[in-house]
């Protein structure tokens, strides 16, 4: 029974300071973006990677998204009479929820696998302690520049996709609910106004969802950099980095945004 | 050593029976072509010292003569362990110039050695000493420091494969220096000459369309494009065929010889080693068995290094 409680405190003892060593990671990663040497270019170069080339899979996402939202609540509502108020449900359920954790999910299917793969390989070829040895920080290098730029590209991600599922939702509501558009906008606008505004000018509702992206780039990149840098084993390692990168950076969206909405709501309350 | 073990044993056994004559003979005959291809091989080690070993001998003698003798590296009682025990009261000294080569069994521990010197791990016990600064109290930033007068060569290169051979060798001078395009091109261009690669053909290429050889080349040009005073090679020969070990073994000899660089080579190629080393270090059991000059090691008549030379 000992043996059994000494290797229980073991294996909680090191899942703790893998923790440790994710969380020590990203503080460093993220302390790095104000100090020298700056690699804009890797930082260019890693916005083009992380946004602009998942514009195609947001972009289908939203759509549908929006597109099936309009459909299934257009059902419900009709039941009370209320169908017009389409709108307003496809852009409070976008803008609040489903933008940002679909943003995420996706993102973190094509991004983070794609970020551990990479930094995997390089561990496994030794291009990790080449960096060392030519004297250069790899976490400022290589982890610093995909923290920030996939900090900076999901939330505009994130405002794509709810843009086009407002859109997706417009086309339904107009071509298969019988909702004029001029309404279906109005509706939208009021959803947006309901939840009041910050600073006078800026919708709750934006800050809610903008919020949300912002934290999921941060476990998306940070869970990519982390088992890719900490990846073992040859080429295995690098498919087991990338396996282990999706399923804790998906978990991580699901749970960490219900936490957010907890927090957000209280503190942007109707 | 081992040849002779199995010698004696074999006398004390009874004659085969003549069924297995052929058998004997075939085993017999196998025995005395491993013993001859021993031989050969220690033959060759004897060319290579003949060939170089009163060169370096002189070379060696001058630099003590204008007192240049300095330890550049030099590791003190250095024990290192992770989960068992890797390294035990290893101590060895390069001095300015010198060409160390660390040899041993897989899994002694020799990349580990390169990897303190590169304060990439920190001993447990034990003192690493760079220029006479010991090292291992340093923070991670000043070790990055440290790091810029030393240059590696990767057993596998480990060029960057999202950059080309010009954008490899310019990455430490872009990163340390403050040269201008020009000049950094003009760096770049010298060190792809020095390791007798023509700059107009490779200098656009992508490692993955380099050979083996010419990465390896690369891989040095890119190590010594800072001018460091400290060169480091892991298994630089390994995976080459002959020709191409003997033109990466002669610029290890290039480097050492024209900008007088301190060199660490970790290797398995035992004939290079004698090529190329001022001093070998045999690392055996985590412990530095032998270290001394390769003439000073072929003369040995220490059992274990016997057998490691004639099983080479």
């Amino acid at each position: 029974m000992p043996a059994f409680t000494a290797r229980l405190a073991d294996a909680a003892k090191e899942k703790l300071q893998t923790v440790q060593a994710y969380f020590a990671l990203g503080g460093r990663a993220i302390g790095f973006i104000f100090a020298r040497p700056f690699y804009f270019q890797d930082f260019v170069q890693q916005m083009d990677e992380i946004g602009v080339k998942s514009l195609g899979i947001v972009l289908l996402t939203g759509f549908f998204t929006g597109m099936v939202l309009a459909l299934q609540s257009s059902v419900q509502l009709k039941d009370f009479g209320i169908s017009s108020l389409v709108g307003r449900l496809v852009t409070g359920s976008m803008i609040r929820e489903l933008g940002p954790v679909l943003a995420g999910l996706m993102v973190a299917g094509r991004v983070g696998s794609g970020i551990a793969a990479q930094l995997g390989s390089m561990r496994v070829t030794e291009q990790i302690d080449a960096l060392n040895t030519l004297g250069t920080d790899p976490i400022k290098k290589l982890v610093t520049p995909r923290v920030l730029a996939a900090l900076v590209m999901l939330p505009i991600l994130t405002i794509i996709n709810d843009f086009v599922g407002i859109v997706g939702g417009n086309l339904i509501a107009t071509l298969l609910i019988g909702i004029p558009s001029g309404q279906y906008w109005r509706t939208v606008w009021e959803q947006i106004v309901s939840g009041g505004f910050t600073l006078r000018y800026i919708p709750n509702d934006f800050i809610q969802g903008l919020v949300k992206p912002f934290v999921f780039g941060g476990i998306i990149s940070i869970s990519g950099c982390y088992f890719g840098l900490n990846t073992t084993g040859g080429t295995e390692g690098v498919g087991q980095a990338t396996t282990r990168t999706v399923v804790l950076s998906s978990i991580l969206i699901l749970v960490v945004d219900y936490f957010l909405t907890q927090i957000l709501l209280s503190v942007f309350a109707p | 050593m081992m040849d002779d073990v199995r010698d004696d044993s074999d006398k004390g056994s009874p004659p085969p029976p003549r069924a297995d004559q052929k058998e004997a003979e075939r085993r017999q005959g196998g025995r005395r072509v491993a013993e001859r291809k021993s031989d050969s091989v220690r033959a060759a080690i004897r060319t290579e010292l003949d060939d170089d070993a009163p060169a370096a001998a002189a070379q060696a003698a001058d630099k003590e003569d204008r007192g240049e003798s300095d330890a550049i590296i030099e590791l003190e009682h250095v024990n290192l362990a992770f989960s068992t025990p890797i390294l035990e009261d290893v101590s060895f000294v390069a001095r300015k110039g010198e060409t160390i080569c660390i040899v041993g069994e897989s899994g002694t521990g020799k990349s580990t050695t390169l990897k303190l010197i590169l304060r990439l791990l920190i001993p447990d016990r034990g003192c690493v000493n760079i220029d006479g600064e010991d090292i291992t109290h340093l923070s991670f930033v000043e070790a990055l420091e440290v790091r810029q007068r030393m240059g590696m060569v990767f057993q596998g290169a480990a060029l960057f494969d999202s950059m080309s051979v010009f954008e490899n060798i310019a990455y430490p001078l872009r990163e340390h220096t403050k040269l201008n395009d020009d000049e950094i091109l003009q760096r770049v261009r010298e060190k792809l000459e020095f390791v007798d690669l023509e700059p107009d053909k490779v200098m656009e290429q992508l490692p993955s369309e380099l050979s083996g050889g010419m990465r390896k080349r690369v891989g040095i040009a890119r190590g010594m494009a800072n001018n460091p005073q400290i060169m480091l090679y892991d298994e630089p020969t390994s995976g080459l065929d002959p020709l191409t070990t003997g033109t990466i073994t002669r610029l290890i000899k290039k480097l050492q010889r024209e900008l007088d660089v301190t060199s660490v080579v970790v290797s398995h190629d035992i004939r290079s080693v004698f090529n190329m080393a001022t001093k070998v270090a045999v690392l055996h059991e985590r412990r530095i068995a032998f270290f001394g000059t390769p003439e000073e090691m072929a003369a040995s008549d220490d059992p274990y290094l016997r057998d490691f030379l004639g099983g080479s």
